[in-house]
């Protein structure tokens, strides 16, 4: 590297470009959709394009509200997302101990079967999903979302569990157990606290996916009573109309959440993230 | 209690029943949710079932098989998903090598850094599409008016297969770099800080560093992090089914699955597809497991 | 015999209400898509309902478009539910829906009126409904393509509209010149792989007497297909149509007509309510509406939309579901659909009904369109052509294929589709 080069990259200037790196990166989108939100139709075919929105408008946000039930999309998503997730980190974290540390032949080719589930893609299990829902009488219930959902997440959370149940040491399990408690015992009293930071990651990991999901979505759930956020947000689309600025003001607002939930967790989830859960 | 009758206890026999009855919720869930559906695609497979025509169906062997083997929008759409998995894994490994890098310098603000981080993970992928087809509009999108603002020649982007993909490969590549850059983040943490502080002794450059011992010791987080974003790549469906080239030219097998199952209700050669998606996603599972294995060996 | 006092009055409390109401109210469950105006149709099923004490309709709405509606019913009917009685089907899919046994025929029910019932439709919405002999479903909503022209611009430069489509290019091109103007687009149509597109593959080929499907046969003919290609390609290399034409949804042609800079412009009907009422609208007042041109030596037709009426096979109420459709699929309701939504009603005679012409003027000239109009492929795999066509009229368009290679697909394709 030149002198020059290494002048002008001074360790504080880089972190600013490092910096503004990731953040345009991650925040562009979001804002972009945010301008579009706030423009009219005459100004959305304005040619050459706007970038600050010239006069700005609420209307398209009115109109979001309006045309679909929003608030409705919102709050399944929040509930499919959130049922699964715990479902899936209740069994998964049973699973995982007994793979991670009970007298188990083959744990490894238990593990991988539970991992191979992410073979079988959605899309293929669609059909024959539809038929079981339908013979359960499950179609438009959360139920219809939230068992598939769980199984999405298994191996994921499964395989971080129990990467974070191998480095709790025994010592500490087997100390519990000699002051009387029960293998399950010192499995919730022990190891689930200090396994605190897999749990969690376990837990963002499936609520994202599942806060993700559209094609089983749309296809179990179907009625507006149920549509979750990613189905709803297709709903404004019209046979011959794609309205941008209502869905990306439809958009800001499904964001609204994700961003409070990130804003609010971030600590934990980056941490929990990084705390070496994924090391394999 | 001795230490002898404490490892009789861990090692128990009754333990391996509850080991057994701790996995049971987890494969009774499997088996409900993915064995059952696997083993009726497998049976429908060898089976001429079109619900829209309304005929009884018929045992026709490996037909469904074999039509797919001369089907030239299947061996088209098998061809895209690879597209799709050769540049968007290894682009996203890494992008969000360096979006990690860069996350993991001392900031004093993390907040801002770390939301940046998280958001393109935590948007829909059915979203990312719609953004990023808007953005790509040969009309009103922002890419054509910033290449025309350095003098460049517009494209009309979604009358192209190439370009199309290419389209289709930054926006996952965006989705997905976050996510990796994440658990990247994970594995630079862990390297302890003075390895590079006895390297710099030893008078490495920063490069030399970067290869010997950042990327090694993040090896582990990356297998991990590439073997469940090659086998999502593979099931393609989101993105490129909200950033449609022309005709069907950038059609993923996914996306031929799901309208030979859903649309045209041809359950027989849906379900014969889906079996070569299975063992796409075997072989490439395989071809990791393999080199996970010769590498601890 | 205390106890038997007290068992006779409980069976007495049981059984007297039982019998002073009415037997519990027949629930019906209707599906529509977004788009077909649920207020409107909510206001229907309540007069239905206070006609009919008995029965209680409920609307279930699916997505606002044809290809998403699709999409529900194909998962809902090929596991044989049983909650929707009733469900508004698009104009392409009888055949489809006869073939699979999801639809219940009705000829049972119109009994020996049927002839005379279904009369009194537009013919080609009564034979589009009738599959092999079977009355699928009944006509609710009409629709199809127009040519909107600019009347003011035809005016000035003194040209009638034009009656074939190398005449349209010739009067498009010298308005273009004589405005110059290089945003004015002298013809906008869809070449977006959108529904819409089937039918500007279909505009020019049954112009020339091109059929797909004769007697449930595959029948091609390669060089109308051709013909038909070329025509719009060339509209395209002359600069009639803009270059990126095959980006061009149905909305793009309303949005821009509507914005003052196409002088011809090929959509369905629902766009005149824009062009004459929308908000922004520049070309209020300068539009008229007249029949699709037709190719050189071939004859004008126009494409036909609109949606049904159908009653599930699945449904547990079949003769009320029968009931209801049959109300709405009535002249009455036809004529409410008119002045409420602006729908393209299924009956001339409301066409012609001094209420319904003085609330919508252009009626009188749309109804000579329609009666034009002739239905896309019935065939049970309409989804698998349909495909075929938009995908590979998309493909040419886009420059991506040759007409050659993309009628060799479109052949293969087909033949799959009807194997």
């Amino acid at each position: 590297m030149s002198a020059e080069l290494n002048n002008f990259f001074t360790a504080k200037r880089l972190r600013w470009f490092a910096a503004a790196i990731v953040l345009v990166n991650g925040f562009f989108p979001a804002v972009w959709i945010l301008f579009t939100s706030l423009k009219n139709e005459v100004e959305l075919t304005a040619k050459p394009i706007t970038y600050w929105p010239q006069n700005p408008v609420l209307s398209n946000y009115v109109a979001a509200f309006r045309d679909q039930p929003l608030p409705g999309y919102l709050l399944n998503s929040v509930i499919v997302a959130t049922l699964s997730m715990l479902l899936a980190l209740f069994i998964s974290t049973l699973a995982a101990y007994a793979i991670a540390r009970l007298n188990l032949k083959r744990r490894n080719l238990i593990l991988t079967a539970i991992i191979a589930v992410s073979m079988f893609p959605l899309v293929t299990l669609m059909v024959p999903l539809f038929e079981i829902m339908r013979g359960l009488n499950l179609l438009n219930t959360y139920t219809a979302l939230v068992l598939p959902y769980t199984v999405l997440n298994l191996p994921i959370c499964t395989l971080v569990l129990v990467s974070f149940f191998q480095d709790i040491p025994r010592d500490i399990e087997n100390a519990a157990m000699i002051d009387g408690c029960t293998r399950l015992g010192a499995l919730w009293h022990v190891v689930m606290p200090l396994a605190a930071p897999g749990v969690f990651t376990a837990g963002i990991l499936a609520f994202v996916n599942a806060w993700d999901e559209f094609l089983l979505s749309i296809s179990m759930n179907a009625a507006v009573a149920y549509r979750t956020l990613p189905v709803g947000i297709q709903m404004y689309q019209g046979e011959f109309s794609f309205p941008w600025p209502t869905i990306s003001a439809a958009l800001v607002i499904a964001l609204i959440p994700v961003v409070t939930v990130i804003l609010i967790f971030q600590e934990r989830v980056v941490s929990g993230l990084t705390s070496g859960g994924l090391k394999g | 209690m001795t230490a002898r009758s404490l490892r009789d206890r861990i090692l128990d026999p009754s333990e391996t029943a509850l080991a057994w009855a701790l996995l049971a919720p987890a494969l009774l869930f499997i088996a409900i949710i993915v064995a059952y559906p696997v083993a009726t695609l497998l049976i429908n497979s060898f089976f001429d079932i079109r619900l829209s025509r309304g005929l009884p169906t018929s045992f026709i062997g490996f037909d469904n098989y074999a039509a797919a083997l001369h089907d030239s929008m299947f061996w088209r759409a098998v061809k895209n998903t690879l597209i799709i998995t050769f540049v968007t894994v290894p682009g996203a490994l890494v992008v969000g090598l360096g979006l990690a890098m860069l996350a993991n310098m001392p900031f004093r603000f993390r907040g801002p850094i770390r939301l940046a981080l998280l958001l393109p993970w935590a948007l829909p992928l059915a979203f990312v599409g719609l953004i990023f087809a808007w953005f790509f509009h040969s009309e009103y999108g922002i890419i054509n008016d910033i290449i025309r603002r350095f003098g460049g020649a517009p494209q009309i982007w979604f009358n192209s297969p190439g370009l199309t993909m290419m389209a289709i490969c930054i926006a996952t590549i965006w989705k997905t770099s976050s996510f990796m850059a994440l658990i990247l983040l994970a594995g630079l943490q862990t390297i302890p800080a003075s390895l590079y502080e006895a390297a710099e002794v030893d008078g490495a450059s920063k490069w030399t560093q970067f290869v010997e011992i950042t990327l090694p010791l993040l090896v582990p987080s990356m297998l991990v992090a590439l073997i469940f974003r090659t086998l999502t790549a593979i099931q393609s469906f989101d993105i490129p089914f909200s950033m449609p080239g022309p005709g069907e030219e950038t059609q993923t097998l996914a996306m031929y699955i799901q309208l030979n199952t859903v649309d045209y209700l041809d359950l027989g050669y849906g379900s014969t597809l889906a079996v070569f998606m299975f063992l796409l996603s075997m072989a490439t599972t395989w071809v990791y497991l393999r080199y996970v294995r010769g590498d601890k060996d | 015999m205390q106890h038997l006092i007290l068992i006779s009055l409980l069976m007495a409390a049981f059984l007297l209400p039982a019998r002073a109401q009415p037997t519990n109210p027949i629930h019906l469950k209707a599906y529509i898509g977004g788009q077909q105006r649920p207020d409107i149709m909510r206001d229907l099923f309540a007069q239905y309902m206070a006609a009919n004490p008995g029965i209680k309709v409920s609307l279930e709405v699916g997505g606002a478009t044809s290809d998403l509606h699709q999409k529900y019913l194909n998962m809902v009917l090929s596991a044989k539910d049983t909650t929707l009685d009733v469900f508004l089907i698009d104009i392409i899919r009888p055949a489809q829906f006869a073939a699979a046994g999801w639809a219940e025929p009705l000829d049972a029910y119109l009994g020996s009126d049927r002839e005379a019932f279904m009369s009194r439709y537009l013919p080609a919405y009564r034979e589009a409904n009738t599959v092999n002999n079977q009355v699928i479903a009944l006509p609710a909503l009409a629709d199809s393509l127009f040519l909107y022209y600019r009347k003011d611009l035809l005016a000035k430069y003194q040209e009638p509209p034009p009656t074939t489509w190398p005449e349209l290019a010739r009067v498009a091109k010298k308005i273009q010149r004589g405005e110059n103007d290089p945003n004015l687009q002298g013809l906008s149509f869809q070449g977006k792989a959108v529904e819409g597109a089937v039918c500007t593959f279909l505009l020019p080929y049954w112009s020339l007497g091109g059929e797909i499907i004769r007697d449930g046969k595959m029948s091609f003919e390669r060089n109308k297909a051709e013909a038909g290609l070329n025509m719009w390609r060339t509209m395209v290399s002359e600069g009639v149509a803009k270059k990126n034409s095959a980006e061009v949804g149905t909305d793009d042609t309303r949005k821009e007509f509507q914005a003052g800079k196409v002088i011809f412009g090929v959509i369905w009907g629902y766009a005149w309510n824009h062009f004459q009422g929308g908000a922004d609208t520049r070309v209020k007042d300068k539009v008229g509406v007249t029949t699709l041109p037709a190719m050189p030596g071939g004859k004008p037709v126009s494409c036909m939309g609109g949606w049904n009426w159908s009653v599930s096979a699945y449904s547990k109420h079949k003769a009320e579901s029968v009931a209801l459709v049959r109300w709405l699929s009535s002249p009455e309701v036809s004529k409410q659909l008119a002045l409420k939504g602006s729908f393209h009603p299924v009956f001339p005679s409301v066409y012609k009904d001094p209420e319904v012409l003085k609330a919508i003027p252009w009626f009188a000239d749309a109804l000579p369109v329609v009666e034009t109009a002739r239905a896309r492929p019935v065939t049970p795999m309409y989804r698998a052509i349909s495909d075929a066509l938009r995908i590979n009229t998309n493909t040419v368009m886009a420059g991506v294929k040759t007409p050659q290679q993309a009628l060799d697909e479109i052949e293969q394709r087909v033949a799959r589709a009807l194997r």
